[in-house]
């Protein structure tokens, strides 16, 4: 039987294990140096490439990717109409915060897989009571 | 941090000084960083080469990405 799925990843989370000036850096290093089985989406992939590209240059940007493809552990998940309509949904359900589609998606996917904990420095991600995993250190 | 004495060619010197200034990181910072990129890290894991692949002096920089992706509002 497959092993479940139980983490998400934010790119909070990523951006945090590569920034070494972030105050959660030790915190993901750890984490992703022994990491369960993990899931994300490719909205999340983009913005990471996009915040590298912004903030750095197109050859760190692509050392992103890279990174990414090298982290086996980590499943990127797909995105059709049915996960974008949902999505949406949560969006206008949390029309009071400053979620963004990507946040929304990472909502919708850890609720269809019924995930129990996520990778992420902000607060979005524990809106729908998944455990964040700042809280628990 | 251990701290330790190398010697350069003059143009390797050049080459890394013109190559730290125009990534914004200090000589020293583009030393370990070309050593982390060399030394193969445990081959079952080649994403930890990555860790700390940057130092951008936010130590909120993880928090600020969407600041940084879509923009600030005015």
């Amino acid at each position: 039987m497959a092993k479940k799925i139980e983490t998400y990843v934010d790119t909070s989370a990523l951006i945090a294990f590569l920034d070494r000036s972030d105050t959660y850096h030790p915190l993901f290093f750890r984490l992703f140096a022994d990491p369960p089985l993990l899931v994300t989406s490719p909205l999340v992939v983009a913005e990471g490439h996009g915040w590298f590209l912004r903030r750095y240059d197109r050859t760190r940007a692509l050392q992103f990717i890279v990174m990414v493809e090298s982290m086996r552990p980590l499943k990127v998940c797909s995105i059709g109409t049915k996960e974008q309509h949902s999505s949406y949904e949560l969006l206008r359900k949390f029309a009071d915060q400053n979620l963004t589609l990507t946040d929304a998606v990472g909502l919708y996917v850890m609720n269809d897989l019924g995930m129990k904990s996520c990778w992420s420095s902000g607060f979005h991600l524990g809106l729908t009571g998944v455990a964040l995993v700042i809280n628990a250190y | 941090m251990i701290r330790m004495q190398i010697s350069l060619g003059e143009e390797e010197y050049d080459a890394a000084k013109k190559e730290a200034q125009r990534l914004g990181i200090s000589l020293a910072e583009l030393v370990r960083c070309s050593i982390r990129t060399m030394l193969a890290v445990d081959e079952k894991k080649p994403w930890m080469r990555y860790a700390g692949m940057v130092e951008s002096g936010d130590s909120q920089s993880s928090q600020h990405i969407d600041d940084i992706v879509y923009g600030q509002k005015d």
